[in-house]
C-alpha cells in the first residue's frame, strides 16, 4: 500500500503544528519520521489516522483520495498506529485490550479462550512474558507500550504507524521489535517510524523525513545518504552537543540516602546503597526488575518490611509520599507523566508551581500568580517548552513537552534528594542534551540524584556509579569510566549472568552488546 | 544554557509575556461566555415575570428573593467545595438541619446567646463534614456511599435527640436579623453569601490550600506524588462543606425565625443545580465561583417566579429537574462542539 499526504496544514489556537507537509510512504519501507518536540510527528499521525482532519491538503491511498473521519475508517482502509498517548482500557486484560473492537465469539458471546490465543500470538512477537490475562492497570509502563505495539500488529494492516513505540521500551523488546518490522517490510507493508532515538533510526529506516516547526525540512532521503549529522542539522538547525559532565570525584562527600538490607512488600530483597552529596547515582535494569518500585518504596508509597534506610545520618521511616517531599525533602519524577506526574487539565503555571506553592505562599496562605510565573518562566524557558502560553493546558501540549513539564516542576520543587525516572522519554536530543545538563547543574548545587534509566548512553553521560538490579534485587555495582563501550558491556553481563558470576571479572557472554 | 537560547525559531510557540495573552485570553472567553450565557438566561426570566407580573420587582418581592438567593448561594457553596475535589456530599442537608437544631436548642433550651449558639452550631456542621471527610479518606469508599449514609444517620441522630420538636421562641433579635433589611430590599444574609462567595474565590485562586483541592480533585495520584497531602485537603473539603451547611441552615433560621426539623430535606436538588450550571465539573478539579451564585440566582428566580405565577409548589421540582437535566445536556454539546473544533472536525 502507498500512502501519500499532500501539502497538509492544521492549526490549533495560537499554534500552527503542520504548514503545508506533503509525505509520502511506499510499500515494503520503513520509513523514519523526526523532528523537534513539537515539530508535528503525532499531528500528522492522527491526520493520516483520521483523529485530526487538516485544515487544508490531502490523503492519497494507492492515489486515491481517502477522507477519514475518524479512527474506524483508517482501519477499515488498512492504516493502523500505535499513538503517543495510551490507548488502552485499564480494568481490562491485556487480551481484551488487544483485540477490542473485534473480540471473536461463539454463539454470540465472547470466546475467551480464542481472545487469549490470538492475543498471545501478536504478543509473543515482541515480549512473551507478559500474560494475556493481566489487568493492563497492573503493567508496568513498558509492558503497556508492549500490548500497544502488539494491538497494533494484530490488525496486520498495510500501513503501520509507529509514534514513538521505543519510547519506553528497553534495547531487548526493542530489538524484538525492530525483528517484526523487518518480517513486515519484507512482506511489502509500509511502516512509519517516529523516535527521538537516532541509533534505532539509522539501524531500521530505509528513509527518513524530518518536520521542523510544521514544515519538511528533509522530505523522504535515503538513510544511507543521510549521516547522524545531517539528520540532527535538519531537525534542530545546528550540531549535536552531547552533555560534558566531567570527571568529578565524590568519594568522601556525606552519605544523604541510604539503605540496609532493605526488602519491600513488592518483593525486594536486600537492597543496599549509598547515595552521596550531589552525586548522581544510576540504577540501571531490565523492564520489570524492580526499579521504579524501588523508588516508590522510599518515597514511603510501598511498604518496606525490612531494613533500614536513612537520610541524612538518620534512621527514617517515611509513611507517605508528602512526607517524603516535605520533611525529608525527597522528591520522584514519575515515569508516567499522564497518570503520575501531570494534572493534564490545569495549565502548564499550576503544573509546575505545584511543588512550590506551599514554599511561596505568604503567611496567609496566599499564593501570587506574579510569584508563580518568577518561578515557571525561566523554567520554561530553560527547557524550550513549546506551549502558546503558560497558561495552556498541559493536556494540549507535544508529548514531550508535557515530559519537559513534570521535570520542570521537580526543578523549581527545590527538594535535596531527587528520584528520577526515565526523565527523558520522548524528549528531541536538543532538549535531551539541556536536561543532562540541568540534572548536573543541580548536583552541582548539592542536590542528590538517583537516575532511573533504561537508556545506556544516559546512563553512562550522566552517573557517577552504576547500580544494576534483576529481579528486584541489586546485582551489581560500578565506578562510572564514563566510556561508553566497556560499560555498556559490564553492565550488560551482570543483568545476564547475576551476581555471582559477573562480580569480579571482565565482562563476557553474548548478547553483552545491546543496548 | 546553550542548548536553549540558541534558536528561537518560532516565535509564537516560545513562551513570552507577550504571547501569553491569546491562551489565557481564550481561557477566559470560554468560562466568561458560560457565564454570561447564565446571567441571560436569568434576565430573560426577570424581564419575563416583571411583564406579566409588576409585582415581582416590587421591594417586598425583591427581599424575599434575596433572602432565598443567599441560602441557595450557600447551598449552592457547600456542594461546590467537594465537587471541587471530585467527590461529593449528598448529607447537607442533614449537616445543615442538625445546625439548626443545635442552635435551636441552645438558644431556647440553654438561654444562651444568639451569637455564641451560632457559633457553636457552625462548629458542629463543621465536625460532621470533618466526620464525612475521615470516613471517606481513611476507609477508600466513594463519597458517594459514604455521605449517602451519613446523610440518613445525622437525621436520624437529630430527630431521637431533638424528637422532632421545633423551638419557636428564639430570641427575638434572630428573628429581627432576617428582618433587616439595607437600601430597601437588600438582606443581610445575602451580604454575607457574597462574603462567602468573595472568601471561596480567593481561596480558590490565591491560596495554596485552594489551588490543592483542584490539584487533588483533577488528579488526585499526581497531586500527591507532587507532596500534595490529598487525604488532609479532602477531609478539609468537606469540613468546610459541613460548616457551609451549617451556615445556610442558620441564614434558614433567621429568615423563619424558628428552628424547625423540616429545614434541609428540600436542599439536595438546588445544592447541585448552582454549582453545575455555573460551570464546575462534577469531576472535579474546576470551580466556578461566581457561576455558582448565577447559578443559583436561577433556581432562586424560577422558585419566585412560579410563587408569583400561583403555579402550585409541586411544579417546581418538576421545573428544577428540567433545568437541570437541560443544563447538563447543554454543557455536553458544548463540549461536544468544541471537542470537534479542536480535533479540526466541523
Ligand atoms: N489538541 C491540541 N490542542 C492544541 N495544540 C495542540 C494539540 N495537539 C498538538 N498541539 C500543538 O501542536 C504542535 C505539534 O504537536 P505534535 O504533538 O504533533 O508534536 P510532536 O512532533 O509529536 O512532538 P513530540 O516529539 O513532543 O511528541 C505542538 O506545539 C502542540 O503543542
Ligand atoms: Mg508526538
Amino acid at each position: 500500500m502507498r500512502l501519500t499526504v499532500e501539502d497538509i496544514g492544521k492549526s490549533f489556537p495560537g499554534v500552527t503544528a503542520l504548514d503545508g507537509v506533503s509525505f509520502e510512504i511506499r510499500p515494503g519501507e520503513i520509513h523514519a519520521l523526526m523532528g523537534e518536540n513539537g515539530a508535528g510527528k503525532s499531528t500528522l499521525i492522527k491526520i493520516i489516522t483520521g483523529l485530526y482532519r487538516p485544515d487544508r491538503g490531502r490523503l492519497l491511498v494507492d492515489g486515491v483520495p481517502a477522507d477519514f473521519h475518524s479512527p474506524r475508517d483508517a482501519i477499515a482502509a488498512g492504516i493502523s498506529a500505535v499513538h503517543q498517548e495510551r490507548n488502552l482500557i485499564p480494568r481490562f486484560t491485556v487480551g481484551e485490550n488487544i483485540l477490542l473492537e473485534r473480540l471473536p465469539r461463539r454463539h454470540g458471546l465472547v470466546d475467551y479462550g480464542r481472545v487469549h490465543r490470538e492475543a498471545r500470538r501478536f504478543l509473543d512477537m515482541i515480549d512473551p512474558s507478559i500474560d494475556t490475562r493481566t489487568e493492563v492497570r497492573r503493567l508496568s509502563v513498558a509492558q503497556m507500550q508492549i500490548v500497544e505495539i502488539a494491538k497494533a500488529l494484530s490488525l496486520e494492516a498495510g500501513v503501520l504507524l509507529l509514534d514513538e513505540p521505543t519510547a519506553s521500551i528497553t534495547g531487548h523488546e526493542a530489538d524484538a521489535l525492530f525483528a517484526v518490522l523487518r518480517r513486515l517490510k519484507a512482506e511489502g507493508k509500509a511502516i512509519v517510524f517516529v523516535s527521538h532515538k537516532l541509533e534505532e533510526v539509522t539501524a531500521i529506516s530505509d528513509r527518513v523525513t524530518v518536520l521542523r516547526d510544521g514544515k519538511v525540512a528533509a522530505a523522504g532521503e535515503p538513510i544511507a545518504s543521510m549521516s547522524r549529522g545531517r539528520i540532527v542539522s535538519a531537525m534542530i538547525g545546528r550540531e549535536e552537543r552531547v552533555a560534558e559532565i566531567g570527571e568529578r570525584d565524590l568519594r568522601d562527600r556525606t552519605a544523604v540516602l541510604e539503605a540496609r538490607g532493605v526488602a519491600t512488600a513488592l518483593g525486594h530483597r536486600d537492597i543496599g546503597f549509598t547515595l552521596r552529596k550531589g552525586e548522581i547515582l544510576g540504577l540501571y535494569g531490565l523492564v520489570g526488575a524492580g526499579r521504579t518500585e524501588l523508588a516508590r518504596a522510599l518515597i514511603g508509597d510501598v511498604r518496606i518490611t525490612a531494613g533500614e534506610v536513612r537520610v541524612n545520618g538518620r534512621p527514617v521511616a517515611i509513611a507517605s509520599v508528602p512526607e517524603a517531599i516535605r520533611r525529608h525533602r525527597i522528591g520522584y519524577i514519575s515515569e508516567d507523566r499522564k497518570a503520575e506526574g501531570l494534572i493534564l487539565a490545569h495549565p502548564v503555571r499550576s503544573n509546575v508551581a505545584i511543588t512550590v506553592w506551599r514554599r511561596i505562599a505568604s503567611a496567609l496562605g496566599l499564593v501570587g500568580r506574579g510569584a508563580e510565573r518568577r518561578i515557571v518562566e525561566p523554567l520554561v524557558r530553560k527547557l524550550d517548552l513549546k506551549t502558546p502560553s503558560i497558561e495552556q493546558g498541559v493536556g494540549k501540549l507535544s508529548g514531550g513537552n508535557q515530559q519537559k513539564v513534570s521535570i520542570a516542576k521537580w526543578l523549581a520543587a527545590g527538594v535535596e534528594i531527587l528520584i528520577i525516572d526515565e526523565p527523558t522519554v520522548g524528549i528531541d536530543i536538543k532538549t535531551k542534551t539541556a536536561i543532562h545538563e540541568l540534572i548536573a547543574e543541580i548536583t552541582r548545587d548539592g542536590v542528590s540524584v538517583l537516575l532511573i534509566s533504561s537508556d545506556m548512553p544516559e546512563m553512562i553521560t550522566l552517573a557517577d556509579r552504576i547500580l544494576v538490579m534483576r529481579d528486584f534485587a541489586l546485582v551489581g555495582e560500578i565506578e562510572n569510566s564514563r566510556r561508553y563501550e566497556p560499560m555498556s558491556r559490564r553492565i550488560m553481563s551482570f543483568i545476564h549472568q547475576g551476581a555471582e558470576g559477573a562480580a569480579e571479572n571482565e565482562p563476557n557472554g553474548p548478547e553483552a552488546a545491546h543496548g | 544554557m546553550t542548548a536553549t537560547e540558541t534558536l528561537n525559531p518560532d516565535p509564537v510557540m516560545t513562551v513570552a509575556d507577550a504571547n501569553e495573552a491569546p491562551a489565557r485570553r481564550g481561557a477566559f472567553l470560554a468560562e466568561s461566555g458560560n457565564l454570561i450565557g447564565l446571567a441571560a438566561i436569568v434576565l430573560i426570566f426577570w424581564v419575563v415575570l416583571t411583564s406579566l407580573r409588576p409585582g415581582f420587582i416590587s421591594n417586598f418581592n425583591l427581599f424575599t428573593l434575596s433572602r432565598s438567593l443567599a441560602i441557595d448561594i450557600v447551598i449552592g457553596f457547600s456542594t461546590m467545595v467537594v465537587l471541587a475535589t471530585g467527590g461529593m456530599n449528598l448529607a447537607i442537608g442533614s449537616i445543615g438541619v442538625c445546625a439548626v437544631m443545635a442552635a435551636g436548642f441552645l438558644m431556647q433550651g440553654l438561654g444562651l446567646p444568639p451569637l455564641v449558639a451560632f457559633a457553636a452550631a457552625l462548629a458542629l456542621g463543621a465536625a460532621l463534614g470533618w466526620l464525612n471527610g475521615f470516613a471517606i479518606v481513611r476507609s477508600g469508599v466513594n463519597s458517594f456511599i459514604i455521605t449517602l449514609a451519613s446523610a440518613s444517620l445525622y437525621l436520624g441522630a437529630m430527630l431521637i435527640l431533638s424528637k422532632a420538636v421545633t423551638f419557636n421562641e428564639l430570641p427575638a433579635a434572630v428573628a429581627d436579623f432576617g428582618k433587616l433589611r439595607f437600601g430597601g430590599f437588600v438582606s443581610p444574609l445575602l451580604i454575607i453569601a457574597l462574603a462567602i462567595g468573595a472568601a471561596l474565590i480567593v481561596l480558590f485562586r490565591f491560596t495554596a490550600l485552594g489551588r490543592e483541592i483542584l490539584a487533588a480533585g483533577a488528579n488526585p495520584r499526581a497531586a500527591e506524588l507532587s507532596g500534595v497531602p490529598v487525604g488532609r485537603v479532602v477531609i478539609i473539603a468537606h469540613t468546610l462543606s459541613g460548616a457551609l451547611a451549617g451556615a445556610a441552615g442558620l441564614m434558614l433560621v433567621a429568615r423563619l425565625g424558628a428552628a424547625m426539623p423540616s429545614i434541609g430535606q428540600d436542599w439536595l436538588l438546588p445544592s447541585f443545580l448552582a454549582p453545575v450550571l455555573g460551570g464546575t465539573l462534577l469531576s472535579g478539579g474546576a470551580v466556578s465561583v461566581i457561576g455558582t451564585m448565577l447559578g443559583a440566582l436561577l433556581v432562586t428566580t424560577i422558585r419566585s417566579g412560579l410563587l408569583v405565577m400561583q403555579v402550585g409548589n409541586f411544579w417546581l421540582q418538576l421545573f428544577l429537574g428540567v433545568i437541570l437535566l437541560a443544563a447538563v445536556m447543554l454543557d455536553r454539546y458544548r463540549g461536544k462542539v468544541a471537542e470537534r473544533r479542536s480535533l479540526g472536525r466541523r
